[in-house]
């Protein structure tokens, strides 16, 4: 089967293509290029907040650049690289030989392009500095920029919405036979979780955006005060996506790390139904939560507390993976490769990021922490100890897959260490600036808080150079990495039943599943079961 | 086998409880205790802080208890013991969490109400926001100010609201923050119970002053007869025009964006204040022909009219003309013509 596969041609990353494998290259490589650009920009802000007086940047630049390095994140690194790794991985998992819709799935892809372009070119015209949340009237009044910016996330929430379509039908209609829901794989799971909440919550985000872009294009008054407008509707507006948003974030990583578990402690995953249901729930419940971001704000009082209860219940769905994966590693046989070591890192990380969203639950607490560094600290230990962890764990796992090449361990281990310790480094003090009383979003800083920004700021720098070796790694050994073989880590779900990297069509003959895709242990050792996709040779 | 395991976890969950509150009863991570609701906040917050630290440390440590105790020996190439599930496991750690969020939801929603209990006869200021300052008003008087002025041990109900954008009112020390919307009033109570002097934060992205507005005023907490001693002088205007304009710059907010050395402001949001009558000064360009005290008082009223080099049109708020009264405008324009 492997042999019998022809070679394919590097070039074909580099245009219109409707595989599903060269789609989800496409999203992982340009979303990369956009993590380096917004990584860039908290290295200004960082350095900008080395003194608590500092004039790198003007407050004008400064709030530009923290605007667009949020957005830049969370729109053109975090959701495109998990859309990358959903493109590529699922239709493998489930023994499809593509997306249901492919040419749907090309137009998401490209839609990113011209949308990210467009955030970066805002800067020429003033970038959007109103912070990544847009609270109007700020946002009505800023530069031309922002009306690009409003524009971009338009387009991206677009974007998302129709990869989201395909994933959906693709998973719904497209798995090989014998592959019931309760024998998906666990990221595969997720994805599916993901995309209803994608497509529940965007279309709010964007029919919020196209009234801020009315308002500063053609002279509406949706949110003008003086006209009667409620500057209040748009956080609702808002934060009906963008709170569902931390979970269309984390949700695919713990789906990779789920799968990432069970290989490197060579056991099944513990509670496989719990781990699947709990996605469901997190998708669900995420769905009623937004205005736990709106405590200060002039929200109704007596809505705040059906808000606070249903945010700390999200506590128990998170709670059940993290036991389930710790029950996975007990008693097994564990492997510390990169991985591995990545996916430790997630819930280790994730933790802390979990435990402080339940503090910022608790309305008297954040009626304090609120707008603070602690804030930001939170989110940086979710997205960043969480997501970001996440794909990380997931690149390295499925490199291998992807490039048909091996990537050098030891450069993975390096990078490893210097991004764990770079991300408590630079967020645990954070946690401390915000309750002693630093807000968010400032360019300068009263001096009592120095110790701890420059402590955050040297944290950063560490996760700076961190990526050097990242790169240096993805690069070579894409290109003189020793040859991976099709199942490096003997992995039993279907996209490590067939050659690195897959076949065009991924899979000769369509498979039939006979068991779960976790089955460790079950079979002797060393032996995996014939697969009928391997047993079409 | 099966004793030594249940000696174990007893053994653990009690070491884990003990380590919890010892977190609770030592670890103060947070500022100065300077309101009643403050004092209620922190018990809860050191309260989560411990059930925290059980939950971070049981995860974290077993997290790392597997990575040392269960590590594939080298040459071993098979799988582990395949173990699927366990009901009661599942059904406890779904439970247990279920539980300590139900028990910080119903503490969080006490804390809440008990914070937010009326008193008798409270002292209601006016809390007014723009960018980029503070200034509070004492309904009954005539004292507008940029500092916050309390006194210790009464309640206060604060007004808020905002004559722009969204700001939002923070004092670290009483552990609370409110948002100032526009077209909207909002209600706050605090009872300050610890004389001092603390920051006042905008915690709400308001644009290029932001990072400012939270550096330049402060609440002074102090004894009731401090305060109706601070409260009848800061009615009245000082005799010296020179003094009452230093006092009328700081009322209205001016040293939140500009720099004045006789004031002691720093601003950077507009340009700074110093020797405006020099001829030869750095903005003897910007008013060419007109008198110098027409220019000054045109840029407060009209700040559209002249726009210094290298600052931004629209910064400024455009409403003095309302606010400030003529006698006091004339004061203050003169303050500002006599800076060399």
């Amino acid at each position: 089967m492997t042999t019998a596969t022809p070679a394919l041609s590097p070039r074909r990353y580099f245009g219109w293509s409707t595989d599903h494998k060269v789609i989800g290259v496409q999203y992982l490589v340009t979303s990369f290029f956009f993590f380096l650009v917004g990584g860039a920009m908290a290295g200004i802000i960082r350095t900008q907040l080395l003194a608590p007086d500092s004039t790198l940047v003007s407050a004008e630049a400064y709030n530009r650049l923290s605007t667009n390095h949020g957005s830049v994140m969370l729109f053109l690194w975090i959701l495109p690289v998990l859309a990358g790794l959903g493109n590529y991985l699922v239709p493998l998992q489930i023994g499809a030989r593509d997306m249901a819709f492919p040419r749907l799935n090309a137009l998401s892809f490209w839609l990113l392009v011209p949308a990210g372009l467009l955030m970066l070119a805002s800067f020429f015209v003033g970038a959007a500095e109103a912070g990544w949340t847009a609270y109007v009237p700020l946002s009505i009044s800023g530069p031309d920029g922002q009306t690009l910016w409003a524009v971009s996330v338009i387009l991206l929430g677009t974007s998302s919405m129709m990869g989201s379509i395909n994933f959906v039908a693709t998973i719904f209609t497209m798995r090989a036979e014998g592959l019931t829901f309760w024998r998906l794989p666990l990221f595969s799971w997720s994805m599916l979780a993901t995309s209803i909440l994608v497509l529940t919550a965007t279309p709010v985000l964007t029919a919020g955006l196209a009234l801020i872009a009315m308002d500063r294009l053609v002279g509406t008054l949706f949110f003008s005060v003086p006209a009667g407008g409620d500057p209040i509707l748009w956080q609702n507006l808002f934060w009906f996506y963008s709170h569902p948003a931390v979970y269309i974030m984390v949700l695919p990583a713990m789906g990779a790390i789920s799968e990432i578990f069970p290989v490197f402690a060579r056991k099944p995953v513990f509670g496989y139904r719990m781990i699947a249901i709990s996605s469901l729930a997190i998708s669900l419940l995420g769905l009623t939560v937004w205005a736990h971001h709106m405590f200060t704000s002039g929200m109704d009082p007596r809505l705040r507390v059906p808000y606070m209860i249903s945010t700390m219940i999200i506590a128990v769905p998170t709670g059940v993976k993290i036991f389930s994966w710790l029950a996975t590693i007990w008693g097994g046989k564990i492997r510390l490769d990169t991985p591995m070591l990545f996916a430790l890192g997630f819930i280790s990380m994730f933790l802390i990021g979990g435990i402080t969203g339940v503090f910022l639950a608790a309305i008297p607490v954040d009626l304090h922490v609120h707008d603070t560094y602690f804030v930001v600290a939170h989110l940086h230990f979710v997205l960043f100890g969480g997501s970001v962890s996440g794909a990380y764990a997931a690149l390295y796992y499925w490199y291998p897959k992807i490039t048909g090449r091996r990537f050098d361990e030891r450069l993975g281990k390096v990078h490893f260490a210097a991004n764990f310790i770079g991300t408590n480094l630079a967020y645990l003090p954070m946690f401390l600036a915000g309750l002693l009383g630093m807000p968010r979003r400032v360019v300068n800083y009263d001096p009592r808080f120095t110790e701890l920004n420059q402590l955050a700021s040297l944290g950063a720098f560490l996760l700076a150079v961190s990526v050097l070796p990242l790169l240096y790694n993805m690069i070579v050994s894409w290109v003189n990495g020793p040859k991976a073989g099709d199942n490096p880590w003997k992995a039993k779900t279907l996209e490590w039943q067939v050659s690195s990297p897959p076949p065009a069509h991924n899979f000769d003959q369509p498979p039939v599943v006979t068991e779960g895709p976790y089955d460790y242990g079950e079979a002797p050792a060393g032996s995996l079961k014939p697969s009928p996709a391997a047993a079409g040779d | 086998m099966k004793e030594r395991t249940l000696l174990v976890v007893v053994l653990v969950t009690a070491l884990l409880v003990v380590a919890g509150i010892w977190v609770a009863l030592n670890v103060n991570l947070m500022p100065a205790e300077a309101s009643t609701r403050a004092a209620l906040v922190d018990q809860l917050f050191r309260a989560m802080l411990g059930l925290a630290a059980v939950i971070f440390l049981l995860v974290e440590g077993l997290l790392l208890y597997s990575v040392f105790r269960f590590r594939q020996p080298r040459g071993d190439d098979g799988d582990a013991v395949p173990v699927h599930g366990n009901r009661a496991l599942e059904i406890v750690w779904t439970l247990i969490p279920a539980l300590i969020v139900i028990v910080i939801g119903f503490y969080s929603f006490r804390v809440l109400a008990a914070s937010e209990i009326r008193e008798e006869d409270p002292l209601v200021v006016n809390v007014r926001s723009r960018q980029f300052a503070w200034t509070f008003e004492y309904p009954g008087t005539s004292v507008i100010s940029s500092d916050l002025h309390l006194p210790v041990g009464r309640q206060v109900r604060f007004l808020i609201t905002s004559d722009d954008v969204i700001h939002s009112f923070w004092v670290p020390e009483f552990r609370v923050k409110r948002d100032a919307t526009p077209g909207q009033m909002a209600e706050l109570l605090v009872t300050p119970t610890r004389e001092g002097t603390y920051p006042v934060r905008c915690a709400e992205l308001c644009g290029v002053g932001h990072a400012a507005m939270g550096l330049s005023s402060r609440v002074i907490v102090e004894s009731d007869e401090a305060f109706q001693s601070w409260l009848t002088q800061a009615a009245a205007l000082p005799a010296d025009p020179i003094e009452a304009g230093r006092t009328l710059f700081t009322r209205y907010g001016c040293q939140a964006c500009h720099a004045l050395a006789d004031a002691g402001a720093a601003g950077a949001v507009g340009p700074a204040l110093d020797s405006l009558a020099d001829p030869n000064g750095p903005h003897a360009h910007a008013h060419g022909g007109m008198d110098i005290r027409s220019f000054v008082e045109q840029s407060i009223l009209e700040p559209s009219a002249a726009i210094a080099p290298a600052f931004a049109d629209g910064l400024m708020p455009k409403d003095f003309g309302t606010r400030i009264p003529a006698n006091e405008l004339a004061i203050l324009v003169d303050y500002l013509v006599a800076q060399k």
